[in-house]
């Protein structure tokens, strides 16, 4: 994936696609935690990025968040996917409560040459990191989620794209009048990922 | 001040008015060497006539001789008053020189001074100059920036007029395709009430044949055991009949021929006998045939009762999916209706598939403002780094031109220190010319000691002479910087003034900056929101949410097929009662 130079290191295409999906791996299993969507008591506390970083020991969430990182990392290799979205959602009326935006840009010629880039592995960690502490910090500003939610995770794609076995086409689950809150972004020099939240107003807010 | 020669007695100068000889007692004394002068003795009396005009000649000698000594005091006075005046226009002479070399050396030091004064305000000109030009050339590309952003706001405001335009069109068309649409989903609603009683009669009818033909499968068993045991009784007649009929042609085999010519009435018989049993155990044997047909078509409309069974649990199963399915269809009815009252808020849209056409539109219309929201923020970047490059200009030449103001005033106060110094010169000129001149008319009354005058004044009038023309110099010299800095000051004023106007530009390129950060901001904003360009874009999402296995997608994908077939069926039912319904 990289390999050590004097001061940079190689990223190739391969390379930043597993750093993108492992990414959003630990993004989703952070704000499924920070957002109660989970009980606390079934995360674990694992080290990733110099962070503390909280995975889910669920064994079904795991599997749908590993055969979804693992599609991602293939549509990333092929730079299909443009973003993703994780959308948290009432249980009781599948009103959409929040939408985690990751807009994902992709370096063209990477992908048709096969040319590989040269950024340090640590800075690229150290912009991580920044975007982790503010998944954490984000309960102060997001609203409290009273009530039991469900999440699931939209994927923006190439329209030339075939879609995979246990995909389907979906509407875009939108929030009406949302508020937005933009977050860090990393960049790979072939990924670049901006990080944005749109949330529903809260009526205690708009009174 | 030691006197070379003493002053006069006073003592001789009051004898000479008591008319006293040296000789206190008037006598006249020969001269003679070896007598001293203060040896008296009386003098004889036959030279007192000759004394006596020896003492006049001696008196007026005596007189001529005070009288010369007197003016010779005088001259030596005169002399020594002038040997005092020289002195001191020596002392002067020195000094003059003295301030001469002084102001030499301020003149050299001034002139370097300014030489280099010149050359800086020279070097500030030929600078400003440079970036006057410079400021120009950005002024320029400013102004064609400027030009081009009014262009483009020009073309965004016509066409944002004409989206406004079409806005108001598709709202209008967006009304009729309402109105259509409410007509056609009230059709709709018909057409599926109509197939529900359609499917519900047909329900209805199945089950009815179904119990038919539950009923007729029951008769027909009943009749199948009944035919089955005439089937066996009458098989066993058979075998009998078969039996007997075996034994028969073995008896009439082996029964000879004139016992057959005896008895033909009773043979004729028998065989008439065994013919009519023949026919009956043919008739028999047909009607079991029959039985046998009818037990096999009795088992096959027993197969047909299990596949109408299995139809009708089938057709139960379809009821319920079918109430499944009507549930999705409410579902679907209210997702239509968010959908139609999102319709009513996109415009430019006529019919459902005008839908997707505007949506990709719309998208490009957003993917073409993001790329323009690109540029005017890449252009937005360039205009600000021309900004802070345009206020680091203006801070650089304010504080030139503050400098240029100090070095102007301080020139000013050169020039004025340099005129006063020309001024205490000329006036130091105008005395030395005075002394000169009273020196001139004193060498004419005293010739003789008046040589080392003449030429300390012809010497004070060359150095005069130079110093006039070096302050003559210094005059012109001021006079044209006096003009460089009137030069300088008309240049600070315009350099102001473009100041001012550049500085009016760049409030105004603020402004503009502002603006175009907020649209900026409202197309992240819009572009966070989620939107997308279906021309370009699709939403996946996996199905395979929690907890579903490999069965449960077997399951699925069963149901799936199951599903077809209900409604292919479905289709053949309405076609079926088309037909019908034609006939």
């Amino acid at each position: 994936m990289a390999s050590r130079t004097a001061s940079k290191d190689i990223i190739t295409l391969r390379g930043s696609a597993a750093i993108v999906s492992e990414f959003f791996g630990y993004a989703a299993n952070s704000i499924l935690y920070n957002r109660g969507v989970y009980p606390e008591e079934s995360f674990t506390k694992v080290k990733k990025y110099g962070l503390s970083m909280l995975l889910t020991q669920d064994e079904s969430v795991k599997s749908f968040i590993g055969s979804l990182t693992s599609q991602l990392s293939e549509w990333l290799e092929a730079g299909k996917l443009q973003r993703i979205v994780l959308v948290i959602m009432s249980m009781a009326t599948s009103e959409v409560l929040e939408r985690w935006n990751f807009n994902i840009e992709t370096d063209a010629e990477v992908v048709e040459k096969g040319v590989s880039r040269e950024k340090s592995d640590k800075e690229i960690m150290r912009e991580i990191q920044a975007i982790m502490r503010q998944i954490a910090s984000c309960i102060t500003y997001l609203p409290c989620l009273d009530e039991p939610c469900v999440f699931d995770v939209l994927a923006y794609t190439d329209k030339d794209v075939a879609i995979p076995f246990a995909w389907i086409e979906s509407d875009a689950k939108l929030i009406q009048n949302p508020q937005m809150v933009k977050l860090h972004s990393f960049d790979t020099k072939i990924h670049k990922v901006d990080t944005l939240v749109s949330y529903k107003n809260d009526d205690w807010d708009e009174k | 001040m030691i006197l070379r020669t003493p002053p006069p007695r006073k003592r001789r100068a009051d004898s000479v008015a008591d008319h006293e000889s040296p000789v206190s007692d008037r006598r006249l004394v020969l001269y003679d060497d070896a007598v001293p002068v203060s040896s008296v003795d009386p003098p004889p009396d036959q030279m007192v006539c000759t004394y006596h005009c020896r003492q006049m000649v001696k008196s007026e000698f005596l007189v001529a001789f005070d009288t010369a000594e007197k003016q010779v005091r005088e001259y030596q006075s005169q002399l020594e008053r002038w040997k005092t005046e020289l002195h001191e226009s020596e002392d002067e002479r020195k000094k003059c020189q003295d301030r001469l070399s002084y102001l030499e050396q301020e003149l050299e030091a001034s002139k370097g001074r300014e030489h280099a004064l010149q050359e800086r305000l020279l070097k500030e000109v030929n600078d400003s100059q440079e970036r006057y030009q410079f400021q120009i050339k950005r002024c320029h590309e400013l102004e064609v920036q400027l030009k081009k952003e009014v262009d483009s706001r020009k073309n965004f405001e016509s066409s944002a007029a004409s989206a406004k335009e079409r806005v108001t069109d598709l709202e209008e068309k967006l009304q009729r395709l309402s109105e259509s649409s409410e007509r056609e989903k009230n059709r709709l609603q018909r057409e599926l009430s109509h197939l529900q009683d359609e499917s519900q009669l047909s329900v209805s009818r199945k089950t009815a044949d179904l119990e038919k033909m539950r009923l007729k499968a029951e008769n027909l068993e009943e009749e199948s055991e009944l035919l089955r045991k005439q089937f066996k009784d009458i098989r066993e007649q058979l075998d009998e009949c078969l039996h007997q009929k075996s034994a028969l042609e073995h008896e009439l085999s082996t029964i000879p021929t004139p016992s057959q010519e005896s008895t033909p009435s009773e043979d004729q018989n028998l065989v008439k006998h065994l013919r009519d049993e023949l026919q009956n155990y043919e008739a028999e044997v047909q009607e079991a045939r029959r039985l046998k047909s009818c037990h096999v078509n009795n088992e096959l409309l027993k197969e047909k009762l299990l596949e109408e069974k299995g139809r009708r649990e089938k057709a139960e199963m379809e009821l319920s999916k079918f109430q499944q399915a009507q549930l999705n269809a409410q579902n679907l009815e209210l997702e239509l209706m968010s959908w139609k009252s999102l319709l009513k808020e996109i415009p430019d849209v006529t019919s459902y598939d005008d839908i997707p056409k505007k949506i990709a539109g719309l998208q490009k219309e957003a993917i073409e403002s993001m790329i323009k929201v690109g540029e005017i923020s890449a252009h937005l970047k360039e205009l600000e780094v021309s900004l802070e490059l345009a206020e680091l200009s203006k801070q650089h030449a304010e504080k030139e031109s503050a400098l240029a103001k100090e070095e102007a005033e301080n020139s000013a106060v050169e020039v004025k220190r340099l005129e006063r110094m020309l001024s205490s010169v000329t006036e130091e000129r105008d005395r030395l010319n005075k002394d000169a001149t009273t020196l001139n008319k004193q060498k004419t009354v005293h010739a003789d000691g008046g040589m080392m005058n003449e030429t300390l004044v012809k010497d004070l009038e060359s150095t005069l002479a130079l110093r006039e023309q070096t302050i003559k110099e210094l005059e012109n010299n001021l006079h044209k910087q006096r003009e460089v800095m009137n030069r300088q000051h008309d240049e600070i004023k315009l350099l102001n003034e473009k100041l001012s106007f550049e500085a009016r530009r760049i409030k105004s390129l603020e402004r503009e900056g502002d603006r175009l950060r907020s649209e900026i901001a409202l197309l992240e904003s819009k572009l966070g929101h989620g939107d997308y360009s279906a021309a370009n874009t699709k939403v996946l999402r996996m199905v395979n949410t929690l907890a579903v296995d490999n069965e449960t997608k077997q399951t699925i994908e069963a149901l799936q097929a199951e599903l077809k077939k209900t409604r292919a069926k479905l289709q053949a039912v309405e076609e079926l009662k088309g037909q019908s319904g034609q006939a």
